[in-house]
């Protein structure tokens, strides 16, 4: 008996690291318990249970400075970032636009979308044509809606402060990955007296947006943004079982640090956390 | 009538005309370059480690230093590599230079490399070479961790790397000593991610000042042994090394700036505060 | 169908994408170098929609004499200038095409950036208000942190650059850490949804 599993336990020694990375075990074991929970409740979600998510101000406020850039018959400009589309956050403003764009479509709200790299401009094309025509408004698309600028941050500063000052959109939003640009944009924004809505995961560019803009999205609120703005139960039921992950998260980063504080097997718990 | 006209003088002193402040934080750069004040520079904590990790690599060692910043920082980045270089090179290390920067990171490094490299007497190829610059970053960290010169056949001015002298004796990252990282994008966080922790090659890091908090987090878990923070780090640095220059030139500036800057935030509440009261006591 | 081709290659990508990162062996490597590949050569691609974009965009303008429409003459020459020399020249060392980004493009830039201490001097007048106790920490964080920086800091207080460190050490590393470790969840959240097809609203379908 004993025999067999000796040879089971060999023969595992040898197929598993010849197919997976031992060294990554850790991390895996955390995708698969993050997967299992995300998917646990986008599965009560699908099945009617109410989740009750916080209400978040900025978001709220996308709605209401679309409202008065149509009311005030002037456009809404929207960034998805400066980051190119390799990056979650691009998509994660890609998604915003896409609700946005219906609604600017729905009430006929000129909308400017300036973006640094060709890549993301060829997505938000597709978002924002797709919004309009889900909307009956496809004749209303046009190529200054969705603009490539530049593929330098500066110079797309520049431009897009410029657009600022000339057009004088009602409301700015700028949803995405950021860098040094994001106080440049924001500030000239500021100053034309344009409602502004911020959201970015970047942390050296938050104090900047807090500064210059109305409402910031911080961190993680970027990606629920999404969720929270469509209502769509599945993506409401990931939201929740990322918080539910977080808990978990925050409960073993304690028992950690309290393992590796007072002695006890402290090598074994730095192991277990350390990424490869 | 007197009233009114303090409350208007309030209301003033929380609205000040952007204009004027450009103005004065225009002054205030400008003039302290004409009348120095000469302010010795106090050193944190971080430059002293980075300064002191450097000071402790062994003369003749091989440095690798990644010129990864874009030309818009250059006022900020430029003295960080300048400074690094005449560190490295006064302990006669071997500096291997690259960009992850495609727009204009090589032909800094080529500037920078040739000038610091010809007041220590260095020459291209034995004491430093310039490898340039290769797409997609994370990419070249991780495969110069196997073999440079699968990423690098050649350096920028094209000539095989198996005829560079230098380059033969640097096959991967095992020989490479410390990692000198001056950055003004996430790049920075990659060699960090990627090359410190998969490889293990000890290195530090200047940054700019917007960069340099979120860096610090870096430095307290090991993974950077120091870090230079913006030009107030460049010139605690500079001040180390015995080498005061362009950043410690920036100092007084820099410093009457943000006591402007304060001044100004003070002047804001004094006149909401007041305003405030006023209206208050108005009922 | 517009939307599942898309769908299923998000999927596919992303999973390929996982199996590389926990699974090893020669073709796992080879297959995922061979995906990096395809990512660079669509990303050169793009450039190409850019540049149309530009260019339709500029043209557009110039010829209905819109607003600034010399501007984008200039824009127009500048792009053919700057594309013509690299194509013809090459861009390495001595070319025209260094010439002018060393000396035209790179000023700019710099230009551009050194904007931003103005922007940061207005921002913090105008945000920097005690209107509640959370606002007023800050504040009182911010002085300490700009004055304690900088040499000056010291000759107001002897122990004014060691709060200073001690802020931006501790809390300020502590705060970061947060939002760093929530934003990581989010984007692993995020990507979860694209990869299982819960999120298509970066398509334009929601």
């Amino acid at each position: 008996m004993f025999a067999l599993l000796d040879i089971s336990i060999s023969v595992i020694n040898l197929i598993v690291p010849a197919f997976i990375r031992t060294d990554r075990l850790n991390a895996l074991v955390l995708l698969v318990v993050f997967s299992a929970i995300v998917i646990y409740f986008i599965r009560r979600a699908t099945r009617g249970d109410k989740l009750y998510i916080r209400p978040l101000a900025g978001l709220q406020a996308v709605e209401e400075a679309v409202g008065r850039a149509t009311e005030m018959g002037k456009p809404v400009l929207f960034i998805p970032g400066t980051g190119d589309i390799d990056e979650i956050q691009t998509i994660a403003g890609l998604s915003i636009l896409g609700l946005v764009s219906h609604v600017t479509a729905r009430y006929d709200t000129p909308l400017r979308v300036p973006v640094l790299y060709p890549m993301p401009m060829a997505a938000a094309q597709e978002v924002v044509r797709e919004s309009y025509i889900d909307e009956g408004k496809a004749d209303r698309v046009t190529p200054e809606m969705v603009q490539y600028i530049a593929g330098e941050s500066f110079s797309y500063s520049a431009r897009v402060g410029g657009m600022m000052r000339r057009e004088k959109p009602a409301a700015n939003i700028f949803m995405g990955s950021f860098r040094a640009e994001s106080l440049l944009i924001a500030e000239v924004g500021q100053s034309t007296g344009a409602i502004q809505i911020s959201g970015t995961a970047e942390p050296e560019q938050l104090p900047f947006f807090i500064a210059a803009c109305d409402y910031t999205l911080i961190g993680e609120e970027l990606y629920a943004a999404s969720a929270y703005l469509s209502k769509e139960p599945k993506m409401m039921g990931s939201l929740k079982g990322q918080d539910l992950f977080k808990v978990l998260l925050l409960a073993v980063l304690v028992l950690g640090v309290l393992a590796v504080t007072f002695n006890i097997y402290p090598d074994f718990v730095t192991e277990l956390f350390t990424a490869n | 009538m007197a009233n009114q006209g303090n409350k208007g003088f309030f209301t003033r002193l929380q609205n000040v005309d952007r204009r004027v402040l450009f103005v004065l934080i225009f002054a205030s750069v400008i003039v302290p370059l004409f009348f120095p004040l000469k302010l010795p520079v106090p050193v944190t904590p971080e430059t002293r480690e980075f300064f002191e990790a450097v000071e402790a690599i062994p003369d003749s060692s091989i440095v690798m230093l990644p010129f990864d910043f874009w030309p818009s920082t250059l006022a900020e980045t430029e003295p960080m590599a300048v400074v690094g270089l005449r560190h490295l090179f006064r302990k006669n290390c071997y500096v291997v230079g690259l960009s992850n920067v495609g727009m204009g990171g090589p032909s800094i490094a080529d500037r920078l490399l040739d000038s610091i490299g010809g007041e220590f007497g260095k020459t291209y190829g034995i004491d430093y070479v310039n490898l340039g610059y290769k797409a997609n970053y994370q990419a070249v960290m991780l495969g110069m961790g196997e073999r440079i010169e699968d990423i690098f056949p050649t350096d920028h001015r094209g000539t095989p790397l198996s005829e560079i002298p230098l380059m033969r004796r640097v096959p991967n990252y095992d020989s490479v000593s410390f990692i000198f990282v001056v950055s003004d994008n996430v790049a920075v966080d990659y060699w960090v991610g990627l090359v410190n922790s998969r490889f293990g090659v000890p290195m530090g890091a200047g940054v700019t000042a917007v960069m340099a908090p979120k860096s610090l987090s870096f430095v307290q878990a090991n993974q950077l042994v120091g870090l230079m923070g913006g030009m107030k780090g460049c010139a605690e640095y500079e001040n180390l090394l015995g080498y005061p220059a362009r950043a410690t030139r920036g100092m007084d500036s820099q410093s009457i700036i943000h006591l402007l800057i304060v001044l100004f935030i003070v002047m804001g509440n004094v006149g909401y505060f007041a305003a405030k009261r006023k209206a208050k006591v108005e009922g | 169908m517009k939307t599942r081709i898309p769908v299923a290659v998000a999927f596919l990508s992303g999973f390929l994408m996982i199996v590389a990162f926990f699974g090893s062996g020669e073709w796992l490597s080879m297959l995922t170098n061979e995906a990096l590949r395809y990512m660079t050569i669509v990303a050169g691609f793009s450039l190409l929609l850019g540049v149309v974009s530009i260019t339709q965009v500029s043209w557009g303008v110039v010829r209905k004499r819109g607003e600034d429409w010399p501007y984008k003459i200039i824009l127009l020459i500048a792009l053919a200038a700057m594309t013509g020399f690299g194509v013809l020249q090459g861009i390495t060392g001595g070319t025209v095409f260094e010439w002018l980004f060393d000396k035209i493009q790179k000023p700019m830039m710099a230009t551009m950036f050194s904007v931003l201490a103005f922007y940061i001097a207005s921002a913090a007048y105008r945000a920097f208000r005690a209107r509640t106790v959370e606002a007023s920490i800050l504040l009182v964080t911010a002085i300490i942190v700009m004055i304690g920086r900088v040499p000056m800091g010291q000759y107001i207080y002897e122990d004014l650059p060691s709060v200073a460190n001690w802020i931006m050490m501790f809390p300020n590393v502590a705060v970061q850490r947060g939002i760093i470790i929530g934003a990581a969840l989010g984007a692993a959240s995020m990507s979860l949804r694209i990869i299982l097809g819960i999120e298509r609203t970066y398509m334009g379908r929601g």
